[in-house]
């Protein structure tokens, strides 16, 4: 079946609407999905259910579930500020729509990574090369701060002084690295 | 005449085969393939499900900028929007793209290497998707080859990486490792005699998934399954991997026995099952997808046990591939209809098993 508002994309999402002459159920894709917030997204027009998301993407039909809550009372919780995603709206889709999403709702995610991933919730897997530089230019920092009080505390405002500028110099690498986006080169 | 057609059926056939259809590796004659996919995405941009079309040429062009400028791999680029739709579904079917890729809104692209081992999706649910097939179990090669990619695009490309959540994916069910590890399993014993049922929930409630082989759905078409793992999150790749591997090697020891005993409780009708199945695919006339894949898994089975002798593997692999609509209608160079489709199909598989009889009555005269 294809999506109801392009007509092209296969649906994958369902939202069902009740109202007094009954229940109505329209079919979409993901992106219309996700667009049909950003663009015409009216909470009484088109209440969403939680327990379709838990469901589909988390196979328990258990109403005892902990994001069980009436519709109206379902607020649309943090709102991601790179791509205007809604908590809400995350669980109805089931997708992240940005890398921001994960600061935006981090508080809440373990929650559902536990249901996903067998009670996991931290990645214990592969960390890519730039992220052990930038932790390890963190612990660097950290060290010359150390280092820079030692000299200070002995009155050696000289070294202390190449410390800070050294410090300064990593600190300001470090910004470059988790700016993100334009820079490609930790080195 | 015939000699011609035979000849051309072979040339496309050599033309089409890829990589992963061979039909060498450990446990072969069970496990047909090994896949690896590794989901990544560019920091700094929306993942495809949100970005504009101005952000998802700019990471089409980075990610194929990386690539192509990788001297070692001799990558062939493809845009999805500029491939005509039957390559597309043939590509679909050859299992290097996904049928999500072809959504052309999203600039979906894919860069597949020489011999089609190891396909690049750019764009589809998540930026990139490395994926590697390799032909057998072979999972610790596969994953290798992807991990190598891996650490190259890694260095070109700033990664989505977050240090509680680790790769960062548009769908939390990838979230972490962002790797899924399948192996493709031919188990017609366990399908016969039904235990297939009772260990496919067993096998769920160790965090692995067993489907069909075309991807949702527990329909297994040719006895075919997919048994991949489910969780991302809290585990290592080298531990999530070795715990597929011993599944797949459990599914692998129960289906020997059940083949064994299956053998020795009802060897004849189990030959007259699979010689009938043989005798369909090399005579028929008209051969719907259905009865086709359910005939190939019997022949498989048969040369597997040593009933069938005179059919070599790697051509049922090849058939299971070339049996689909894309590739069909490819060969026959326009579109058919579902009937036209089913003649097309016997005809194929009559030729391609006589023509491999042909060459081995010539290697005998030679």
């Amino acid at each position: 079946m294809n999506c109801d508002n392009c007509k092209e994309r296969p649906a994958s999402v369902i939202f069902t609407q009740e109202s007094m002459s009954g229940t109505t159920e329209r079919h979409l894709c993901e992106k219309c999905a996700f667009q049909s917030q950003m663009f015409h997204f009216d909470p009484n027009q088109e209440p969403l259910s939680i327990q379709q998301f838990l469901s589909h993407w988390f196979g328990v039909n258990d109403s005892a579930q902990p994001f069980q809550q009436s519709r109206d009372s379902m607020p649309e919780g943090p709102t991601c500020p790179d791509c205007q995603l809604s908590f809400r709206k995350f669980l109805d889709i089931g997708k992240f729509g940005c890398p921001t999403c994960y600061d935006t709702f981090r508080e809440r995610l373990p929650r559902i990574f536990s249901k996903l991933h067998n009670g996991h919730t931290t990645h214990v897997g592969k960390i890519p090369v730039s992220f052990n530089e930038l932790f390890a230019v963190k612990k660097k920092i950290d060290e010359i701060r150390l280092k820079m009080q030692e000299a200070i505390d002995e009155e050696r405002f000289e070294d202390a002084a190449a410390l800070r500028d050294e410090a300064k110099a990593l600190k300001h690498r470090l910004a470059e690295c988790s700016d993100g986006g334009e820079e490609h080169d930790v080195n | 005449m015939e000699v011609k057609s035979t000849m051309s059926i072979n040339k496309f056939m050599k033309g089409a085969v890829t990589g992963w259809m061979a039909s060498h590796g450990e446990h072969s004659d069970i496990v047909m393939s090994t896949r690896i996919r590794l989901a990544r995405n560019l920091r700094g941009y929306r993942f495809p499900i949100a970005f504009t079309p101005e952000e998802a040429q700019k990471v089409d062009a980075s990610i194929a900028a990386a690539l192509l400028n990788s001297d070692e791999n001799g990558y062939a680029y493809m845009k999805m929007s500029e491939l005509p739709s039957l390559e597309r579904q043939v590509l679909v079917e050859k299992h290097l793209i996904s049928p999500q890729l072809i959504d052309t809104k999203r600039h979906g692209a894919v860069l597949l290497s020489k011999d089609e081992t190891l396909s690049i999706m750019v764009n589809e649910e998540d930026h990139i998707r490395i994926q590697c097939i390799y032909p057998g179990f072979q999972l610790e090669n596969a994953y290798d080859h992807a991990d190598t990619v891996d650490n190259y695009l890694e260095n070109e490309l700033p990664y989505a990486f977050d240090e509680d959540f680790g790769y960062l994916t548009s769908c939390p069910s990838n979230t972490g490792t962002g790797m899924r590890a399948s192996v493709m399993m031919h188990l017609p014993a366990l399908t016969i005699t039904k235990q297939i049922d009772r260990i496919i929930p067993a096998i769920s409630r160790l965090g692995m998934v067993v489907r069909g082989s075309y991807g949702e759905g527990s329909e297994a078409p040719g006895n075919i399954y997919q048994v991949s793992n489910q969780t991302t999150l809290g585990k290592p790749e080298k531990e999530i991997l070795s715990d597929l591997k011993n599944v797949a090697l459990r599914l692998i020891a129960h289906e020997r026995r059940s083949r064994e005993i299956l053998l020795s409780k009802s060897r004849v009708a189990l030959e007259n099952k699979l010689f009938r199945s043989l005798g369909i695919i090399t005579f028929a006339r008209l051969l719907p997808s259905g009865e086709a894949a359910r005939c190939l898994s019997d022949v498989r089975l048969g040369i597997d046990l040593g009933i069938i002798e005179d059919v070599d593997m790697s051509i049922l692999n090849e058939l299971m591939i070339f049996m689909q609509p894309g590739f069909l209608q490819q060969y026959a160079g326009s579109e058919l209809t579902a009937e036209e489709r089913d003649i097309f199909r016997a005809t194929l598989f009559r030729e391609r098993l006589s023509a491999e009889q042909h060459e081995e009555e010539n290697d005998k005269e030679n």
